[in-house]
């Protein structure tokens, strides 16, 4: 009986777990999903990081992204790249200790500001040709310059 | 009277199939019966972005466009094309752009005044 | 004709003197009675021939070619490759076909068993010092060696010495040396001593340590260098600019003209994708017999730097940016429609196609203007250039091998025309020609009567009271040379009239036949004879006096009018196809095409009207000169009736029917009333000496846009001046 009692209860704790309505459409409409579990930590940019081993492995650390990166609104338009280098070693079980209770070794190549995928965007990389050019063009003298 | 000539000169030759312009006639009409039968399937079966309307239309044109022939041997020819373009139809020997290429969608018409050529390219 | 050759004595090449090469003389001048003709065999077909023919001669005749690798039509016989072994009949040994004159009765067995052994055992030997590196050789596809040996050569190798290895030369920048491939046939000796008449080459040694070299680390100082690249039949000496960068096979070949000086050579444009790779030269006995200029050959990496792409115009801070051509056309048309007749004008520069000219020609005349000028000056006092025999090089550029006398007049021909200084320096070898020079002491490759280079000697002349009037009078077919840029002076038109009056006294004097012509122009550009056919004005004075609101250049790059010379309003439209002088002034830029992009006719200093044809597209949005023209008319209101090329020419043919005449040169001939007319212009000539702008071989090579944007050429003006070692060259093989 209390088994079931318990079932209830996570459900319910799941439904009432977001912060009323508007916390709960939340929820659905950006994680898909309506699951409670404990907060490990919040990184700078306000991604929030949970942990319920209840869950199949795989599914039992998750993020909360967001809503605004690096100048960028993410309310709607989420990227696994959001997650900086030092919780993706957590989120993706390569450790079980989270960033907060060790905090990772300083190197030189961690960025400073974690840089979201640009992919798509107008900073992303184009490839240009390595062959040298048949024509050189004329490049007209600059004025006030000569 | 004149017909008649053209009756004996048109016997005088080796006929394809039809021995006279009504025979010729008679296979043009059963290939677009063919054809008219054939449009809904090619419709679905291409899965073309086009009604079984246009489709019919289309072939109507494609028909009407030689409508002018009277030779019996050029008929015949033509209908003997036209069941070729249809049996690769019907088997989906063809892929959804040959058969799309009746409609010229994607054709630019090529310019014909001189500052228009001059603007599009080196020699059109 | 020709005399047995000792085979010695072309290895001593650099060593020839005069009287040495006219001995075995290979111009064709002499006429025989057809009587004498010698009776021979070829393998069995009997031949007439004329006696004295070679052996070579004879199986040429007949068809047969016999292989061979010193020997050369243009170059004196040598005799020392051996390969053109062959077998007569009842002779004890197999002689040299290159230099063995044929005997009554003879019958030469050119593929006999003797024969092919004679082949086979040369051919062994030439590779028993050449290495066997076709495969990263760039004479590999048209190597005579790699031919003959694939058709006469033993199939396996008896050979397991060392091979010989030769130090390389630096020969300057255009020519590189492997020199173990050389196999000692001596052509670019030759060619250097006999046709570009510089003794920089030479051999040194002898037997297996022979050497072909320059003596001393230099460079082959020559404008015809290029030449020795076509005229060596192994991979000895190959083009340093086109070294590893295509095959033979891999090309496309256009036959063009070239149009960097006004004699038109024949050329060969190969090209590979859509981009120029070399240049070679075309066989035209008229023009250029087999060679070409080292401007001409090795200028066409200029055709891919400096170009104009894409239309431009100057923005509201007076930058030029790129635009699109509706734009470009319609500020220019607008122009145009702005303002009052007298209030265009337009300059043709030096490198542009008659189509074009008669383009702009019609444009500017629909808009009521009549302001068109060349930048090269020519006099208009006189008759000026209303007689066309007043401009061309009427006698041409092949009739130099038939007179006796040749006065040339301020120019210096081996720099202004290379192929007519070649033609001058072979008559001068060959047929007892004799040269004087009114002007600059120059260096001509051949010994002539310097008279000075004061006007005063040309007014001597003229009146008859210089000594050089008896070696005028003398002459039976004298030809006078002027160049155009001593008519360029102010006093230009008073020159001209002293020319023509020396002209009319030498025609006079030596009682020369009705056809043959006396005075010549020589001209520096591809343009001007067009131009001044299509009834452009020679020079821009008119321009200087009565400036202009909107100036059309076509293709100026000369530099004769800048800005300082306009109103500040005024409108400047440059058309051409690199940013020279021209386009850094003009408000609007519009793209034109060079003459490997456009089937175009140009007209040489002959009159000889010959036709480029389109190698290679004209880069990015450039587009043929007259469809230019065409367009803007059209958006001017004032569209040419014309647009295809068909109906281009079809007009060129109202205006001069001479132009589409292809290959074929148009007789001028009004000497006398030339002369006097030209009587009439005021005769006084300024005291300063007569001095060509191109006295030494620095200010040969960069001389128009083409060739001043090209690399190539200016490594060349560094070698010359500074030494060949002063140019770094990538360290490749």
């Amino acid at each position: 009986m209390g088994e079931y009692l318990n079932i209830v209860r996570r459900a319910a704790g799941q439904i009432t777990g977001h912060g009323g309505v508007r916390g709960l459409l939340l929820q659905l409409f950006r994680v898909n999903d309506l699951k409670t579990g404990a907060l490990i930590g919040v990184d700078k940019y306000g991604n929030k990081y949970y942990e319920d081993n209840r869950y199949f492995f795989g599914r039992h650390r998750w993020v909360v992204y967001t809503t605004e990166m690096n100048g960028k609104r993410t309310m709607w338009d989420v990227d696994g790249s959001m997650v900086p280098a030092e919780w993706h070693r957590w989120l993706h079980c390569m450790t079980d200790d989270p960033p907060t209770t060790h905090p990772p070794e300083p190197k030189k190549f961690l960025a400073k500001v974690h840089q979201i995928n640009v992919s798509g965007s107008s900073e992303c990389y184009v490839p240009y040709s390595t062959t040298p050019k048949k024509i050189h063009e004329w490049v007209p003298p600059k004025v006030g310059q000569q | 009277m004149a017909s008649s000539v053209a009756r004996g000169a048109a016997k005088a030759v080796k006929p394809i199939f039809s021995r006279d312009v009504d025979e010729a006639k008679r296979r043009v009409r059963e290939l677009y019966r063919a054809w008219y039968r054939e449009v809904p399937n090619t419709v679905a079966m291409f899965q073309l972005d086009i009604s079984v309307r246009q489709g019919r239309d289309k072939v109507r044109e494609m028909f009407n466009k030689n409508k002018h022939i009277t030779d019996p041997r050029v008929i015949d020819m033509l209908v003997i094309k036209g069941k070729m373009e249809l049996q690769e139809t019907i088997n989906i020997w063809k892929q959804k752009t040959h058969v799309m290429r009746y409609f010229h969608e994607t054709e630019t018409p090529r310019p014909t005044d001189f500052l228009s050529k001059f603007y599009i390219g080196h020699d059109p | 004709m020709l005399r047995f050759p000792a085979v010695g004595r072309a290895l001593a090449g650099a060593a020839h003197s005069k009287g040495c090469l006219t001995s075995s003389s290979n111009v064709r001048t002499s006429v025989r009675a057809s009587s004498n003709m010698v009776e021979v065999f070829v393998d069995g077909k009997p031949v007439m021939v004329e006696p004295g023919t070679t052996v070579l001669q004879a199986c040429e005749k007949v068809g047969v070619q016999i292989p061979r690798f010193c020997y050369h039509e243009r170059l004196s016989v040598a005799g020392n490759c051996r390969m053109c072994l062959v077998e007569i009949e009842r002779a004890p040994k197999p002689v040299a076909a290159c230099a063995m004159p044929v005997m009554k009765g003879w019958n030469i067995l050119t593929n006999s068993e003797k024969t092919r052994k004679a082949r086979e055992g040369v051919m062994e030997f030439l590779l028993a010092n050449h290495p066997l590196d076709c495969p990263i050789c760039d004479q590999g596809g048209e190597c005579d060696l790699q031919d003959q040996s694939m058709m006469f050569g033993s199939d396996r190798s008896r050979f397991t010495e060392g091979k010989r290895a030769v130090e390389d030369k630096n020969m300057g920048p255009l020519i590189k040396t492997i020199m173990t491939r050389c196999i000692q046939c001596t052509r670019c000796v030759r060619f250097a001593s006999e046709i570009a008449g510089v003794e920089d080459l030479g051999t040194t040694g002898r037997g297996n340590s022979m050497q072909i070299g320059t003596y001393v680390e230099k460079m082959f100082m020559s404008e015809m260098s290029g030449n020795v690249i076509d005229v060596c039949p192994v991979g000895a000496l190959t083009s340093k600019p086109y070294a590893f960068t295509s095959r033979p096979w891999e090309t496309r070949k256009t036959e063009s003209i070239d149009v960097l000086d006004a004699v038109g050579s024949n050329i060969v444009v190969s090209t590979r994708g859509g981009e120029v790779m070399r240049i070679l030269p075309r066989l035209n006995e008229e023009v250029n017999e087999e060679w070409i200029s080292d401007k001409t050959r090795f200028a066409y990496d200029g055709l891919k730097r400096q170009r104009l792409t894409q239309p431009m115009v100057k923005d509201s801070s007076g930058q030029l940016v790129q635009t699109t051509w509706e734009d470009a056309l319609t500020r220019v048309a607008a122009m145009l429609q702005g303002v009052q007749k007298s209030e265009v004008a337009a300059i043709a520069g030096g490198m542009v196609d008659a189509e074009a000219l008669v383009a702009l020609k019609d444009l500017l005349n629909k808009l009521d203007s009549e302001a068109l000028c060349t930048e090269e000056v020519f006099p208009t006092a006189g008759a000026g250039t209303d007689l066309r025999s007043n401009y061309l090089m009427n006698s041409r550029i092949a009739g130099i091998e038939e007179c006796d006398l040749l006065l040339l007049i301020g120019t210096n021909p081996r720099y202004e025309a290379p192929l007519f200084n070649a033609r001058v320096r072979k008559s001068w070898l060959h047929n007892e020609l004799q040269v004087a020079l009114v002007g600059h002491e120059v260096d001509l490759s051949y010994t002539y009567n310097h008279l000075g280079d004061s006007t005063q000697v040309l007014q001597e002349i003229a009146a008859g009271k210089h000594q050089f009037c008896q070696v005028l009078a003398q002459s039976k077919r004298p030809v006078v040379v002027v160049g155009s840029s001593c008519l360029q002076r102010a006093d230009g038109a008073a020159i001209l009239s002293a020319v023509s009056t020396i002209a009319q006294n030498a025609r006079v004097s030596s009682g020369v036949e009705e056809g043959w012509k006396v005075l010549n122009v020589l001209h520096r550009v591809a343009s001007q004879v067009a131009a001044l056919d299509l009834g452009y004005k020679p020079g821009v004075e008119a321009i200087r006096k009565n400036p202009p609101k909107v100036l059309f250049l076509l293709g100026a790059d000369a530099g004769c009018i800048t800005r300082v010379d306009l109103p500040k309003d005024s409108f400047i439209i440059y058309q051409g196809h690199h940013g020279d002088v021209g386009a850094p002034m003009a408000d609007v830029i519009l793209p034109g095409a060079a003459y490997t992009e456009k089937n175009a006719t140009y007209v040489n200093t002959e009159g000889r009207a010959q036709q480029t044809r389109v190698a290679v597209t004209a880069p990015g949005m450039a587009r043929e000169d007259w469809k230019i023209l065409r367009a803007v008319s059209e958006l001017a209101g004032v569209a040419l009736p014309y647009d295809t090329l068909e109906e281009v020419r079809d007009r060129l043919a109202e205006v001069a029917p001479n132009l589409v005449r292809y290959d074929d040169v148009e007789e001028a001939n009004y000497f006398k009333q030339a002369n006097e007319l030209s009587k009439a212009v005021n005769q006084s000539l300024l005291a300063d000496p007569l001095v060509p702008p191109q006295l030494s071989v620095k200010d040969f090579y960069m001389t128009d846009p083409i060739s001043r944007a090209s690399q190539t050429m200016a490594k060349c003006v560094k070698a010359v001046t500074e030494g060949a070692a002063a140019v770094e060259e990538p360290d490749i093989c």
